[in-house]
């Protein structure tokens, strides 16, 4: 019983924060700050519902794997969305330059 | 409920997105709607409990084809004024006029087109209650050398399709190879990044991709996996490799890729061969090293196909 209310707890923080990120998205202004809603709230989220969902299996093995999905899932989100803002700062530098 | 309202939602996610993808006004629009589908479509298959599918799907279709769809954007991008001046004006000097399509062939394509909804609509239809060959196949599965169906299916029942598919990526290279010199755009040579983290993070997937490839690979015997879902993750090790600028495949010598790309088609082969002079038939493999022969055969096939799509990536960025 307990454990079903984390569960629920988790997942809804959870789906909050990717509610959050995607809200973030649509609305901010440019490139970098939409790209700190995302990454910052999913990484968040995704974290939350892989802890619900581990708890929900109650297994420590499915526990282990789900874990690594999120680990390896922050280190690939975390470099992308670095190199989409330095290639965005890049093309913003070459940009001042043709107009200065 | 549930499941079918997700069933639903994706059916309709698949079609919106396929529409999407092709109606979209600027072309790096349709290549990110192409791999929002590509997800899509692959969770599908995991409903439909085709995992098999749904991992090459994921790894193939989106991965592999969005990584060269993606540097075909960037060629996109990093064609100069002065060069889309030069293509447009080639542009009007080439138009296509729109061809005069005379009414008979309207008629027969109009006809065709009629008879081939007809067709689908009937496979649709009459779906086969014994379920096709699904009952032999689980028959003679503790003959086949692995307890899960689709490997059993594909790399004893049907060795010979598979081996011809493996012959069918070679000759996709082969095309490629041939073709790579009609090269036009990409004038102006980018300047890889060398980006530091970039390398770094490159460093820390190399060996998980490697491990991970290596138990699909093994996994394929009594679940969903197998050589083309390992090809495509060790391929990933390569694609990844080279974007970092570790030039891998220069560092072998022309005769150990060559061998690296033909080692799959040409290992089947002779296991095929030898079968043969044994007088069975041409993959008809025995019983007792069936299992054997079949992981054998997969781990070729899978480095063969991983270089082939190593291959296929350096030779286009280049």
């Amino acid at each position: 019983m307990i454990r079903e209310i984390l569960i629920i707890l988790l997942l809804g923080i959870g789906c909050f924060f990717f509610l959050a990120g995607s809200l973030g998205l649509l609305r901010f202004p440019d490139l970098f700050s939409r790209l700190h809603a995302l990454t910052n709230a999913d990484n968040l989220g995704l974290g939350f519902i892989a802890a619900g969902i581990a708890l929900h299996f109650a297994s420590p093995w499915i526990a282990v794997k789900i874990f690594l999905i999120w680990i390896l899932t922050l280190l690939s989100s975390a470099t992308s969305s670095y190199l989409i803002a330095s290639f965005q700062r890049e093309q913003n530098i070459e940009i001042k330059k043709e107009d200065g | 409920m549930m499941s079918i309202l997700i069933d639903i939602l994706l059916a309709i996610l698949l079609v919106y997105l396929a529409l999407r993808s092709i109606f979209a006004p600027k072309l790096s629009k349709t290549v990110f709607t192409f791999f929002a589908f590509g997800l899509i479509l692959a969770l599908s298959w995991i409903r439909l409990d085709a995992v098999d599918v749904a991992i090459a799907e994921a790894a193939i279709a989106s991965g592999f084809m969005g990584v060269l769809l993606l540097d075909s954007l960037r060629d996109f991008l990093s064609v100069s004024k002065e060069d889309k001046k030069y293509f447009e004006e080639t542009e009007k000097i080439h138009s296509i006029k729109l061809m005069y399509i005379s009414p008979l062939k309207k008629f027969l394509f109009g006809a065709g087109f009629l008879i081939f909804i007809l067709i689908s609509l009937s496979a649709i239809w009459d779906v086969p209650d014994g379920g096709g060959l699904a009952k032999e196949a689980k028959a003679m599965i503790s003959k086949s050398g692995v307890s899960h169906p689709v490997t059993a299916v594909l790399l004893n029942y049907r060795a010979y399709d598979t081996w011809l598919e493996i012959g069918v990526i070679l000759m996709g290279l082969w095309a490629i190879f041939a073709a790579g010199g009609l090269k036009q755009f990409r004038k102006v040579r980018l300047k890889s990044s060398h980006d530091p983290l970039l390398r770094q993070v490159i460093l820390i997937f190399t060996p998980v991709l490697f491990l991970f490839g290596g138990f699909l690979l093994y996994y394929g015997k009594m679940g969903p996996g197998g050589a083309f879902q390992a090809a495509v993750l060790w391929g990933a090790i390569g694609i990844m490799l080279h974007l970092g600028g570790w030039s891998v495949f220069t560092i072998l010598s022309r005769r150990v890729r060559y061998l690296f790309l033909t080692i799959g088609l040409s290992f089947f082969l002779i296991v095929g061969l030898v079968l043969l002079s044994t007088g069975r038939a041409f993959f008809e493999y025995p019983v007792e090293y069936a299992g054997l022969i079949i992981l054998m055969i997969e781990t070729m096939a899978a480095i063969s196909i991983a270089s082939a799509l190593m291959t296929i990536f350096a030779f286009l960025t280049k």
